[in-house]
């Protein structure tokens, strides 16, 4: 996590941010009308950049990727759920690039996500899952608590939403971006010191596992908790009557992104250590 | 075409130092949580259309309009048809419709805050408002900085465009969906282009000196005037009324027995 506030120092990593955060708002935008639920979430080609720009500019695609979604919430539908939608689109770039170096399926000269073999490849739709997992736990579970939106239909929208671009648009556009990005010296892991890059290391892994964890167990534990108050998955979730604001699926769900949290601050193991 | 929603008035909201206009979004966003009754939540964005009105703002609605006519038809028809009543005729209830008009009121009311906000703050006031806020300066530049690199990417992928149908790419013809497939890969140089430009940026930053010093002095400077602090404890005055209101549960009661048709706060399920 330690990353994430030390990269402010570094001015490439300012001006990525920047970057990446226009990036993403420039094509949410022009999508915006293509509606899913009003007000909350519309058809997202541009959920392909959040990974990508996560795995290759680390902790600044992270922080572009909630200012982007911000700035896209800017067009009409700026809420409190812009708050939860800040930070889930934060997880949704932060998750893959941890678990990516963390999650210990990968060995060390493997790390670098160009995306050239099977297994990289395999391991790019897991943490986009994991991401896409990642962002609609925290949505959900805001929009949840506040008793706004079921939790059933908007975290099921919202992975689903986010993942099929993510790997349909994202694997064709990482492997012709990487070989840029590596050439330019732009990978995060080339800009920022030794000491605050990730190792994968010791406690880092725990944490890394527990990430997973901890987002498979929120959203799919939040499903079930949904279904037992009556919510369903995706539009049958309106359709099914169900209440919003139940207890146990903002307790189920709650443990789930305090986990995801609880977890990030566990993955600061790094090289230098 | 702008893009962006702010309107260059020169009223008295536009006056207003951001942190206070901000402050009081936050507020109506708070009012709006708190309440699940028809009546409070209307008062409430016909408070918000006022503080509109003064900034002569209001001609955004126009822009969003869409937006907020698929809140309503989405949250009366979702919720008329699904919410759990006894009062049920054939698939449709009463009880559904007026949860729908809550939930469209609520939704619509923050958008109607957002958009006041924004259409009545320049980006650097807003920019500079977090500054004060203690948000570090880096955040608030990169902030203000992807706001205003928008226009320009979006510029710039109308270049690729125009470039690739002068070499005789047909955008135009097929369906929506084979639309989009065309487009799609045009998403790529607009990319790379962008990022490509993230050197010769930061050189051209550290050479004005960006980070040479941790104090900085602003051409904009924020002060917060009486018209702030007076706009300010009016958003406090009716932010603890509607608090006292929603913890008296013997007033909240007595005022919700006079329209129960308008309150569904006792409706939650708070189950396991």
């Amino acid at each position: 996590m330690k990353e994430v506030f030390t990269m402010w120092s570094k001015t490439k990593m300012v001006v990525l941010v920047a970057l990446s955060a226009g990036l993403y708002a420039a094509v949410l935008i022009p999508f915006k009308g293509f509606v899913l639920i009003p007000g909350i979430t519309e058809i997202r080609p541009a959920s392909a950049l959040p990974i990508l720009l996560g795995l290759l500019f680390g902790p600044a695609g992270a922080w572009g990727a909630a200012i982007g979604n911000l700035i896209g919430d800017f067009f009409g539908s700026l809420g409190i759920g812009s708050f939860f939608g800040f930070i889930g689109n934060f997880m949704f770039a932060y998750v893959p690039y941890k678990l990516w170096t963390n999650l210990g399926m990968l060995k060390e000269d493997e790390k670098e996500p160009d995306l050239k073999s099977g297994k990289k490849i395999a391991m790019f739709v897991l943490v986009s899952l994991i991401g896409s997992a990642a962002c609609a736990l925290v949505i959900a579970w805001g929009l949840e608590v506040l008793g706004m939106v079921p939790f059933g239909a908007l975290g099921s929208i919202i992975t689903i939403n986010n993942f099929i671009p993510s790997v349909v648009l994202g694997i064709p556009i990482g492997i012709i971006l990487f070989p840029r990005v590596k050439k330019w010296d732009l990978l995060w892991t080339d800009i920022m010191d030794s000491e605050d890059t990730l190792s994968g290391a010791g406690i880092s892994k725990v944490g890394g596992l527990l990430m997973l964890v901890s987002v498979l167990f929120g959203l799919i534990g939040g499903f079930l908790a949904a279904f037992g108050v009556g919510q369903a998955l995706f539009y049958s979730g309106f359709g099914a009557g169900g209440e919003v604001g139940s207890m146990g699926v903002i307790i189920v769900a709650g443990i789930g992104t305090a986990g995801l949290i609880i977890s990030s601050f566990l993955q600061t193991y790094n090289k230098a250590e | 075409m702008d893009m962006f929603l702010y309107v260059d008035n020169n009223s008295g909201l536009h006056r207003l130092d951001p942190r206070t206009k901000l402050i009081i979004m936050l507020m109506s966003f708070t009012v709006a949580v708190m309440f699940m009754n028809i009546i409070i939540l209307a008062l409430l964005m016909l408070l918000v259309i006022i503080y509109g009105g003064i900034g002569r703002v209001l001609g955004n609605l126009k822009r969003i309009r869409m937006v907020l006519i698929m809140i309503t038809l989405f949250s009366l028809a979702i919720w008329t048809i699904a919410r759990d009543s006894s009062d049920k005729v054939f698939i449709f209830s009463l009880e559904g419709l007026f949860y729908g008009i809550m939930i469209a009121l609520k939704t619509n009311t923050m958008i109607i805050a957002g958009m006041v906000f924004l259409s009545s703050t320049k980006i650097e006031e807003i920019s500079e408002g977090l500054v004060k806020f203690k948000i570090p300066y880096r955040g608030a530049f990169a902030f203000a900085t992807a706001i205003r690199l928008v226009p320009m990417i979006v510029a710039t992928s109308y270049t690729i465009i125009q470039a690739q149908k002068s070499r005789g790419l047909d955008l135009d013809s097929g369906n929506l969906l084979q639309k989009i497939k065309k487009y799609l890969p045009l998403m790529i140089p607009t990319i790379i282009s962008v990022i490509r430009s993230t050197n010769i940026f930061s050189m051209a930053l550290e050479s004005k000196g960006f980070g040479y010093s941790s104090k900085r002095t602003n051409y904009l400077f924020l002060i917060l005037k009486w018209k702030d602090y007076f706009m300010l404890g009016f958003g406090i005055l009716l932010l603890t009324a509607a608090i006292l209101l929603k913890t008296n549960t013997e007033v909240f009661g007595d005022f919700v027995s006079q329209f129960p048709w308008s309150d569904f706060s006792g409706k939650l399920q708070w189950s396991l």
